[in-house]
């Protein structure tokens, strides 16, 4: 088989840059989801109430332990059973595959970044947030301005796996059609034969989006803590180490 | 709810073993469960040569390592099955769908196995090595008898992770049509047409069990007394 690369500054190339554009809608509208989830379960975890921990605790575990394409399959599918009957026809019209790929991957990634929070707010040291109460900060003052910067700063390097990770499964939401990059390199398989090329172009659009995420973590990680790693001259805490 | 029509015995058969019994054909949860730990077993042994070379002093084993895993690690698993079901037949070589995922997976997990056993090697205290070569152990022996005996129970925790994550990628094979659980369940669903809700619970249900179930088990592997009393006799 003779490959032809020229496709991809044709037409083909013009449908992976609109996947690429998607691709990257998904993945921000995720990753704000899911932070915002991870941070509100992650800290209701921490706290330990009994009234919330079994919910909690059932959402984190269920979340993690089935596949997030099945979940994806889930909302979709029976997103016309949950919503109320006017709503759901109105997001029929407009289409409704990409809101549901939002939903489901930000409640499966959502559980992960709960567990980080979680483990991030557990390793600040309890007499920091007992000193801040008794300075006479509240509850939502000294969580805000004492322990979560402390204790995302330690999150930094799990939290940005996680985002690499959303980026990866956002190729995910072309099994109920949303048209990202790797939908649109099975277009261009069914349409023009030349799957091979589109392929190797999405995986490298892929490699390069996931690399420039991880670099960029890297960068916020070693700005982070520079500071505090100078000023007690320890090495950051909870690096890959 | 009306799980009744989704928990037929024909059904359940479908979803346990997809047609093993009427035409022969492994699919549904048996399926999904020797893909899963097959790509589990293969993989742990991959990622250990992986981890072991990255491990090394010689810089090139080290380097050929850590540019693979972080290759594989930057490229969605379904991509990957994609290269390996299309790519092979495009040059004149067959590949069943299952031997595609299967290696798609195995490669995927063995990069991340590779940081994880990477990761357990390096956590060994540096004067553990320093006492077993001043106690007269060859560098080998070292290896063998010090580091990977802590290495291992150091590593345990991200690798239950990891299994439960390759477990749970199984379900990217519908995507190229192999019959596992997922596939069936979309099969049921379509077939039923009014019961996503049931349907998909199900299937998540089923899934969550089996991952319950495999993290359990790994667990009991923590438990240091527990494990020398199984597995070495002590």
């Amino acid at each position: 088989m003779k490959l032809d690369w020229s496709i991809l500054w044709g037409e083909a190339g013009l449908l992976i840059l609109q996947g690429l554009v998607v691709t990257l809608k998904l993945s921000a509208c995720v990753l704000a989801l899911a932070f915002l989830l991870g941070l509100v379960f992650g800290t209701l975890r921490w706290l330990g109430l009994k009234a919330t921990e079994p919910l909690c605790w059932l959402y984190v575990e269920f979340a993690r332990n089935t596949p997030p394409v099945v979940q994806i399959l889930f909302w979709y599918f029976s997103a016309s059973y949950i919503l109320p009957g006017w709503l759901f026809l109105q997001l029929r019209d407009v289409g409704y595959e990409f809101g549901a790929a939002v939903v489901a991957l930000s409640i499966y990634h959502g559980a992960f970044v709960a567990e980080v929070v979680r483990a991030g707010l557990g390793s600040v040291p309890s007499g920091q947030s007992d000193s801040a109460r008794a300075l006479g900060l509240g509850f939502f003052q000294s969580l805000r301005r004492i322990i979560l910067p402390q204790a995302l700063r330690i999150t930094v390097p799990p939290l940005v796996n996680e985002a690499v990770s959303i980026i990866k499964n956002t190729s995910l939401a072309m099994a109920i059609g949303v048209a990202e990059l790797t939908y649109q390199y099975k277009h261009i398989d069914i349409f023009d034969f030349r799957g091979i090329e589109a392929l190797a172009a999405v995986t490298v659009i892929y490699v390069v989006l996931c690399t420039l995420t991880a670099g960029f973590g890297q960068l916020l990680n070693v700005r982070l803590s520079r500071h505090v790693a100078v000023r007690r001259g320890l090495r950051p805490i909870l690096t890959s180490e | 709810m009306q799980l009744e029509r989704v928990w037929t015995a024909a059904n359940w058969e479908r979803l346990l073993v997809g047609d093993l019994f009427n035409k022969g054909v492994m699919g549904g949860l048996l399926l999904t469960l020797v893909l899963g730990v097959s790509s589990i077993v293969i993989s742990t042994v991959l990622g250990g040569a992986l981890g072991a070379m990255r491990a090394s002093p010689r810089r090139a084993l080290s380097i050929a390592s850590g540019t693979y895993v972080q290759i594989f690690r930057s490229v969605p698993l379904l991509i990957l099955i994609f290269w390996a079901y299309f790519f092979p037949p495009a040059f004149g070589f067959e590949i069943s769908k299952f031997s595609s995922v299967l290696l798609a997976l195995t490669l995927f997990t063995a990069a991340y196995v590779g940081e994880i056993v990477h990761g357990g090697i390096r956590s060994v205290a540096q004067g553990q090595l320093e006492a077993a070569r001043a106690l007269g152990m060859s560098p080998l022996e070292t290896q063998l008898k010090i580091v990977l005996p802590q290495a291992f129970f150091n590593m345990l925790p991200a690798l239950t992770g990891r299994y439960i994550v390759s477990l749970k990628n199984t379900s990217l094979a519908f995507l190229i049509g192999l019959a596992d659980l997922t596939e069936i369940g979309k099969q049921i669903g379509a077939r039923l047409m009014t019961a996503p809700i049931e349907v998909y619970l199900t299937l998540l249900v089923i899934y969550f069990a089996v991952n319950l179930g495999l993290s359990t088990l790994m667990r009991l592997l923590e438990d240091r007394g527990r494990f020398n009393r199984i597995f070495l006799r002590i």
